[in-house]
């Protein structure tokens, strides 16, 4: 499906941003709920739990979720397919232009919505215009080993090439921009461009069905690619304009 | 309203009030500079810099991290020990007394790291050699040091001065160059 980028009033640097860079496919077919994605992206991304009581508020953190729905009444409900929902790394992303201090803005090298912590003043703007709700606040210092003393320990699996996030910063999935960095300088050192599957994210990594497809949205022989040009591919909320790179299969 | 001012503050319970007022200006201030007079984290040993540069031993033989990844890593006692084994006078001089006592108990130097930047800026080490800088660009010249310190402010629009006077006119390196994913995620 091609996109009308004038109707959109994508013109100018956006409009090189329909192209898109970093890409994900992923087959709801495929996806069994199983949660590994979710708990692989905590891991990855030093993502906290918020406790019972923070939950209940619904500031639970997960940058990615999966979502299920029910079809009909109760009790003759089926279950419709699992939907894992993270940031869809839009193209004309409505985060964006929303925040006061910039720190929610569009990277041009890689092409995604970058979240830069030391610039956010936690004003929550972002996540109030995020059609996808996948934008996590941090509303306490759930990380810091003074404020929770039980978090000691896990302190020590954090990951050293992901920022610990403080009290009243916004954050969101980053596509494992730590990983495109890493493989992009392994790449480097090694005189040659990163290859189509040489490293993916840390959800797909961990999906058991390969339900999850990472890599490059621009070459079209990347499998990315090819999965997204499926006839069964459909984006999220695509009437709004706003050119996701996370592209579903939905049930063939 | 000014007038009023004055007049109450030549009243007793003025000037006591000033008096504190003042105190409390000042303590402020004499604690701001005390901070800033606080010496770093000391070293385990006085590590003379400019003596181990002076004999030619690389930067990389002991941080060899810096050509690889990220870090550049700092030395265990075992890679001193490696050349100071040989040295008769390791054995005798007061001032090397911490390696032996840390060789002999199988203990390491906690190195206090000098050259720091904040938790949300992920810094390589590894492109910025390949692209030909060399340590002395941004660590200053460590023959002149004994123990290490920070030539310079280590911030943001430093790095960026020489991330765009290298990009030059070549948009696509500047691009990626000045991008904010490059350094904070």
């Amino acid at each position: 499906m091609t996109v009308d980028l004038n109707k959109l009033h994508a013109v100018g640097a956006i409009a090189e941003e329909a192209e898109g860079k970093w890409g994900m496919v992923i087959d709801m077919d495929l996806c069994t709920g199983c949660q590994a994605c979710v708990a692989a992206c905590a891991m990855e991304n030093n993502i906290p739990y918020v406790e019972e009581v923070d939950a209940g508020y619904g500031r639970s953190m997960h940058w990615i979720r999966t979502e299920r729905f029910w079809e009909g009444e109760y009790p003759e409900v089926k279950m419709s397919a699992y939907q894992p929902m993270l940031c869809q790394q839009c193209g004309k992303a409505p985060c964006e232009p929303v925040c006061p201090a910039f720190a929610t803005v569009h990277s041009q090298a890689e092409q995604i919505n970058l979240q830069v912590y030391n610039r956010c003043v936690g004003t929550r703007y972002c996540a109030n215009n995020c059609p996808y709700q996948v934008r996590s606040f941090n509303w306490r210092d759930y990380q810091d080993s003074r404020v929770r003393p039980e978090i000691t320990i896990l302190a020590n699996q954090f990951n050293p090439d992901v920022t610990v996030r403080r009290r009243g910063v916004m954050e969101k999935c980053t596509f494992c921009i730590q990983r495109i960095h890493k493989a992009q300088d392994k790449a480097k050192s090694e005189g040659r461009e990163v290859e189509d599957g040489e490293f993916t994210t840390a959800c797909a990594q961990a999906c058991p069905a390969n339900a999850i497809t990472f890599g490059r949205i621009d070459h079209p022989e990347s499998l990315v690619a090819q999965l997204a040009r499926s006839p069964r591919a459909e984006h999220h909320l695509e009437e709004l304009g706003t050119l996701p790179r996370v592209t579903y299969l939905k049930e063939g | 309203m000014i007038k009023r001012f004055f007049v109450w503050a030549i009243s007793p319970m003025g000037r006591i009030a000033v008096v504190i007022a003042g105190m409390f200006v000042f303590s402020l201030a004499a604690f701001g500079i005390y901070q800033t007079q606080q010496n770093p984290n000391p070293q385990p040993i006085q590590f003379p810099h400019n003596l181990h540069v002076g004999l030619g031993i690389q930067c990389l033989y002991c941080h060899p991290g810096a050509s690889k990844g990220p870090s550049a890593g700092l030395p265990t006692i075992s890679k001193c020990w490696g050349c100071h084994q040989q040295i008769a006078k390791t054995q005798t001089s007061p001032k090397l007394k911490p390696m032996l006592d840390a060789m002999n108990n199988g203990t390491n130097f906690v190195w206090a790291p000098v050259a720091k930047v904040p938790e949300f800026v992920h810094f390589n080490h590894r492109p910025h050699i390949a692209a030909g800088l060399n340590c002395e660009n941004c660590h200053g010249d460590m023959t002149k040091v004994t123990i290490a310190e920070n030539p310079q402010v280590m911030n943001m629009g430093w790095c960026l001065n020489c991330h765009r006077e290298r990009a030059g006119d070549d948009e696509a390196k500047l691009i990626k160059l000045t991008d904010c994913g490059t350094c904070h995620y």
